[in-house]
């Protein structure tokens, strides 16, 4: 949690100066929650409606289309938000700039790694005879 | 003789938890478990793209007493995520500012997650 | 329990601060120790206890916590009558800023009972046994209660508080309606405008102690905000251009210590929300 000192002096106050960006990700975050109501909700009921299937049943409700199309929605916009909320956390904990650029790049790499894993899983399921 | 440098007053050590405080590091302290969930939810579908096999084997883990203590973690931060963001989105459009509603809706999030959660939970072990 | 109103004091407290340790991630010039307690005079018919964060800059000592019993029979009703009784009665050595005594200067904001206040505001009945009183968080500690405040006025500023005009200047004054005035000063009069630039919100703003350097805090948003609000300031879109950058302005995570602590009612977080909202206006 160690940060630099606040400058003292306010002529260094601008420091790096304003990036002119932001609100592109503080949107996407918004858009992707969105988009994660309605979402996480049928993932809650499906779990609860398919808690004492089987292993055929079970892949049988993945191989409906919707139910399909949906779980592949959920991961993609899952992935972005867990990816732009986990680089805020390390960019407002992490002040070694090389551990935070490494951090985040490694949260982007693992984010994407993950949603291609689950969606390829899904389709596997899905696609499968 | 005068030191270097002044003592920096203390913060996060001394400042009173206040709703506020608190339920936003619990949104952050949710979404991290919930990011470990999501490595869990593609973990299932992996296993359940592998065979039945696999899947059992998963599904055994899940039935431990580690597995069900991370599932009911995994629930209730879903639901106070999901419901504390719904709070954020009211803020970012400009609605629920004055203090009695942060502080109304602070509690709403906290008893409706709560509620959720056991309503989940009795729901799925009823079958 | 609700919260009605910032100066509304919770009836019981589960928790009084945060469970880290006391010196939690303090640097070694930063720990704090023990001090000395100061006993009540003989006579006293009303003791009350006040621990209070001191720090000698000539001593080369760590700063410590004196415990001041104070006799509040004789003294005012108010935190900053216990600070002026204890500098004339008790230990002349302990610093503080103060002014007006009526909440409009923002001179002796501070860190009272874990929340910052103005201690000419904030009356003693109603405070804990012992009453902690610290200065304002996360700043460089001139002496005792005086924080250095060079860093929050170059942020205040950086985001350049005076009216600024394209066109040339109008035959009479530049005029506004009673609800573009609004806008400013609040129908209920805490508008944007009657900040007082003492701090609370800023110092009591964890984003701004994580990254205080490069976050904004606040205290200088819901200033930025008053100039964006203003129908006569003609450079909305600079004054956008310098705000939108992701430390600047989006390291509020709308935590709302901010509107929780503010010793006027004042709401910087919703002025904050603002400002992102007429930014992301101009994308779409």
């Amino acid at each position: 949690m160690e940060q630099a000192d606040n400058p003292s002096s306010p002529a260094r106050v601008q420091d790096l100066g304003s990036a002119r960006e932001g609100v592109g990700q503080w949107w996407m975050q918004r858009m992707t929650a969105v988009a994660l109501i309605p979402l996480t909700l049928w993932l809650v009921a499906s779990f609860l409606q398919h808690v004492a299937d089987d292993y055929a049943a079970l892949t049988a409700w993945l191989r409906r289309p919707l139910a399909a199309v949906l779980m592949v929605l959920l991961l993609m916009a899952l992935c972005y938000h867990m990816a732009l909320g986990l680089k805020v956390i390390v960019e407002d904990y992490v002040h070694v700039e090389r551990v935070k650029v490494a951090s985040v790049a490694l949260i982007h790499l693992l984010s994407v790694a993950l949603a291609v894993a689950g969606i390829f899983a899904t389709l596997r399921i899905a696609l499968a005879g | 003789m005068p030191r270097a440098l002044r003592p920096l007053s203390p913060d996060l050590q001394i400042y009173r938890p206040q709703l506020t405080s608190v339920l936003s590091i619990t949104h952050r302290i949710t979404g991290v478990v919930l990011s470990a969930g999501a490595f869990l939810l593609v973990g299932w579908l992996a296993s359940a793209a592998a065979g039945p096999d696999d899947y059992a084997r998963l599904h055994a883990l899940l039935g431990t007493g580690f597995g069900l203590t991370a599932m009911l973690a995994w629930t209730f931060a879903l639901f106070y995520h999901l419901c504390n963001g719904i709070r954020h989105l009211f803020w970012d459009a400009g609605r629920g500012f004055e203090l009695e509603a942060i502080y109304a809706s602070g509690w709403a999030v906290l008893g409706a997650s709560i509620a959720l959660t056991a309503a989940a939970w009795i729901l799925s072990s009823r079958v | 329990m609700l919260i009605r109103s910032s100066e509304q004091q919770p009836r019981v407290t589960l928790l009084r601060r945060f469970p880290v340790p006391r010196n939690f991630a303090l640097a070694r010039e930063s720990r704090i120790r023990r001090g000395r307690t100061w006993q009540a005079p003989a006579g006293a018919k009303r003791v009350k206890r006040f621990e209070i964060y001191r720090y000698d800059p000539d001593s080369g000592e760590n700063p410590r916590i004196d415990t001041f019993e104070v006799d509040v029979g004789s003294c005012g009703p108010m935190v900053l009558d216990v600070l002026i009784k204890i500098k004339s009665a008790i230990d002349s050595t302990l610093t503080f800023r103060r002014s007006c005594r009526e909440g409009i200067c923002g001179s002796c904001a501070m860190n009272i009972d874990g929340s910052n206040w103005l201690a000419c505001t904030r009356p003693v009945a109603g405070t804990a046994e012992p009453t902690t009183i610290y200065p304002l968080n996360r700043l460089r500690v001139i002496k005792d209660l005086v924080p250095d405040l060079t860093h929050l006025y170059a942020q205040y500023a950086l985001i350049e508080p005076w009216l600024k005009t394209r066109g040339p200047a109008p035959e009479r004054e530049r005029l506004q309606s009673p609800a573009e005035a609004d806008q400013l000063n609040g129908k209920d009069g805490k508008g944007p405008a009657a900040c007082i630039l003492c701090f609370c919100c800023t110092a009591g703003c964890p984003s701004h102690w994580w990254n205080g350097r490069r976050f904004l805090g606040p205290a200088a948003l819901l200033q930025a905000w008053r100039w964006l609000a203003d129908t006569r300031d003609e450079a909305t879109a600079e004054r956008l251009d310098a705000l939108e950058d992701p430390f600047r302005l989006y390291r509020c995570h709308t935590i709302l210590n901010c509107t929780r602590t503010c010793p006027k009612g004042l709401n910087p977080g919703q002025a904050i929300a603002a400002i992102k909202q007429k930014i992301a206006q101009r994308r779409s």
